[in-house]
């Protein structure tokens, strides 16, 4: 299974993590800073894979992101790899040919969309059209919600007035 | 850039992101934890947007490495609010946030529940992905039997039965007593004739969960899961959405074979046939294509394929062109596919006995011993640790030993180790074995633990035609510049019971080996010092007649 994903900038910086298995506050820092001295520093010729703590780290670099999923020992390395490549495939879908920024302003649709991906560290979902549909469909419950309340308010205001 | 939502929240992202240095980035976090706080205390006036705002402010505060510890009970308030804004909100942060062992997230499980059996089609979605994500034994203690229920339901839509078969593969994972075996085995079977590849594909990964536990009982899913991997790999009926890159859902592909590698043999012959055509299709038809993400995937299929001939422990046909295109990816450019093709030869090892095709790749395997990427280097020294018998032992061993003084700091204690335990196992004659133990002390001293050193004394005492070898070969160490404290320790004793064999040979008088162990004392710990003690003592037993002036020396030492 996937046991947490992170998203982590050419500085360092984070911006994304989920974890499917249980990492207290302080394991999860030192996973962040052991995996960021590890991959940050691997050059660009090099496999997409590395060991670490017994488990395997699949990782690819997009622009200034780079992109990994820990994975168990046995897992199919190169079905992560592309589950990560379906990731920023639907990122950029969404936002339209996305960026670093978009996922640092946006960062909560990155959290989102990436929770009709992956569940329970599997991969839930592998048609682009089928999340796409869904997202936006939560997109308009917030939207409806918002109009609604803002109707809502209107009306009151107008009523006192 | 879209921005989609909150002002606040992307003014004070642009703050943060605005500060020179961390002192003012604290700061300004600190201003606005203080004020969420502040807000937060009279919480009657916050309206849902602003409770949103503040619970995603803490997110993001999070993320940059903060602690934000008095905004879980808030995020895990939200999972009740009346409205799915909120509502999802609560649930996604709650998830990011905590994990199965914080106490409080027990208090959510009743709105959890209600959401869960309730009518509302999105709030079921929301519940369950949290649930999946972080739900722990409790959870999977209080809900099983509703998130069962989902996933059987012909009612609720696949969007729901797939987030449901997730969810029940959390909570089987955290409690296998959940899933009554006895009734399973059928609904399983029944999940696998689901047209839907969104809820086949979760249903797969649930059913290798159960059939890795138990696979007798799940025999009747064993036909069907050929039949979708045959469907898949000819390409028929599935739809365009579910084709990545040309490649018929390869995940659901991967996840069918990996089911069917968890039983032990197919019976049924007809079964058998359809499967190794499958398979075999795969393993020959498999090319190299420019497009990466299409070739990712289809050799995701094909690694897959070939553990699954392996566990099948097919003809010996299929399996020599296993090897065969094993010993091709290995010498690969690409690394993915070198990484893949070594630990791929690793497996093969556990498997019949195809050691001697394997050797045949020998060099290349140890050309990658030097790869530039240290992920490739630790396969290709599993690899050679796995292939290594009394015929190759020699050559690989020396390889080892090359590598090891220019291997990384990573990887000098696996290194020694599997070094040591080849020399031990497969040592043509026991005074190379010696040498290879001491050349390992000299070039990665650190990582030699005392079991080592204590087997080559052993060795060494137990056969007599070893003793000379050995104590002159520990003398030429010694007389080195920098000695490594192991090497002292090991010296000392051989020295110390056989040097006087060397007597006759020039520098190696008893007064000669003696000087030469004495000056290391005070550069050695307290472990060492009883060994040179014990040394010189041996040395002077061993002297006759006796020399008076050494003994004097030596007993100054000791008195």
């Amino acid at each position: 299974m996937i046991h947490f994903v992170l998203l982590i900038s050419r500085q360092g910086k984070v911006r994304l993590t989920k974890w499917y298995s249980p990492y207290s506050q302080k394991e999860r820092t030192k996973v962040i800073r052991e995996l960021s001295g590890l991959i940050l520093t691997r050059g660009p010729k090099l496999c997409n894979f590395v060991e670490w703590r017994g488990l395997r780290v699949v990782y690819k670099r997009y622009a200034s992101l780079y992109f990994c999923m820990c994975i168990d020992e046995d897992d199919n390395e190169l079905e992560i790899l592309e589950i990560i490549h379906h990731y920023v495939e639907v990122l950029d879908r969404y936002f339209g040919s996305v960026c670093e920024l978009d996922l640092i302003y946006n960062f909560h649709k990155a959290y989102f969309i990436l929770d009709e991906l992956l569940l329970a560290g599997e991969l839930q979902e592998s048609g682009k059209k089928t999340v796409a549909r869904l997202v936006s469909a939560q997109d308009s419950l917030v939207e409806t919600a918002k109009e609604q309340a803002s109707s809502i308010s209107n009306i009151i205001a107008q009523a006192t007035k | 850039m879209t921005m989609h939502g909150m002002r606040g929240l992307s003014v004070f992202i642009s703050d943060v992101r605005n500060c020179q240095n961390k002192d003012q980035e604290r700061l300004r976090i600190d201003k606005e934890l203080g004020n969420v706080r502040n807000r937060f205390k009279n919480e009657k006036g916050l309206t849902p947007y602003e409770k949103k705002k503040y619970v995603w402010k803490m997110l993001y505060i999070y993320m940059l490495g903060y602690d934000v510890d008095f905004g879980h009970m808030k995020a895990v308030s939200l999972i009740s609010a009346p409205k799915y804004p909120e509502k999802q909100v609560g649930y996604i942060v709650t998830s990011c946030l905590l994990n199965e062992n914080h106490d409080f997230l027990r208090l959510a499980i009743n709105t959890v529940r209600n959401d869960i059996i309730g009518r509302n089609e999105t709030f079921q979605c929301l519940a369950l992905t949290m649930v999946g994500n972080i739900g722990g034994r409790e959870f999977a203690e209080s809900l099983a039997p509703d998130v069962q229920k989902l996933l059987l339901s012909s009612s609720c839509r696949p969007l729901v039965r797939k987030k449901a078969a997730l969810c029940l593969l959390r909570l089987y994972r955290k409690n296998p007593d959940i899933v009554n075996v006895d009734g399973w085995a059928d609904r399983m079977a029944q999940l696998l004739d689901e047209r839907d590849l969104g809820v086949l594909t979760s249903s797969m990964s649930l059913l290798v969960a159960l059939v890795s536990n138990n696979h007798e009982a799940y025999w009747s899913c064993l036909p069907k899961c050929v039949k979708i991997l045959e469907r898949l790999a000819r390409n028929q009926d599935v739809p365009q959405e579910y084709t990545y890159y040309g490649i018929p859902s390869p995940w659901l592909q991967v996840k069918t074979m990996r089911v069917l590698q968890y039983f032990p043999t197919i019976e049924d012959p007809y079964t058998r046939r359809t499967l190794f055509e499958v398979l075999q299709r795969i393993l020959m038809g498999t090319d190299v294509v420019k497009n990466v993400n299409k070739n990712n995937a289809s050799h995701a299929v094909l690694f897959e394929a070939l553990a699954l001939v392996m566990h099948l422990d097919a003809e010996k046909e299929m399996m020599s062109q296993c090897v065969a295109l094993l010993g091709k990816f290995i010498a690969v450019r690409e690394p993915n596919i070198r990484y893949l093709g070594l630990e791929n030869m690793t497996r093969m090892l556990m498997v019949t006995d195809v050691q001697e095709i394997i050797k045949r790749h020998q060099a290349q395997i140890i050309t990658s011993l030097k790869d530039p990427d240290v992920s490739i280097r630790r396969r290709a020294l599993d690899l050679l640790y796995g292939m290594c018998d009394v015929t190759n032992a020699k050559d690989i061993v020396e390889e080892l030993l090359q590598y090891l003084s220019s291997a990384d700091f990573t990887m000098r204690e696996e290194l020694s180790l599997k070094a040591a335990i080849l020399a031990e196992k497969f040592a043509p004659d026991l005074s190379w074995y010696v040498d290879v133990i001491l050349q390992l002390i000299d070039k990665a001293g650190d990582f030699i633990s005392d079991d080592i050193w204590f087997r080559v004394v052993q060795f060494v005492t137990n056969n007599d035609d070893l003793q000379t070898y050995a104590a002159a070969k520990v003398k030429e160490y010694l007389d080195k510049p920098a000695v490594h404290e192991t090497m002292v320790k090991v010296s000392a004793y051989i020295l110390g019971e056989y040097s006087h064999l060397l007597a006759r040979r020039p520098g190696c008088s008893p007064k000669e080996i003696f000087s030469l162990l004495h000056e290391k004392l005070p550069t050695v710990s307290t472990t060492t010092i009883p060994i040179l003690l014990s040394a010189y003592a041996k040395i002077l037993m061993h002297i006759h007649p006796p020399d008076q002036e050494l003994q004097s020396q030596i007993w100054a030492i000791f008195f």
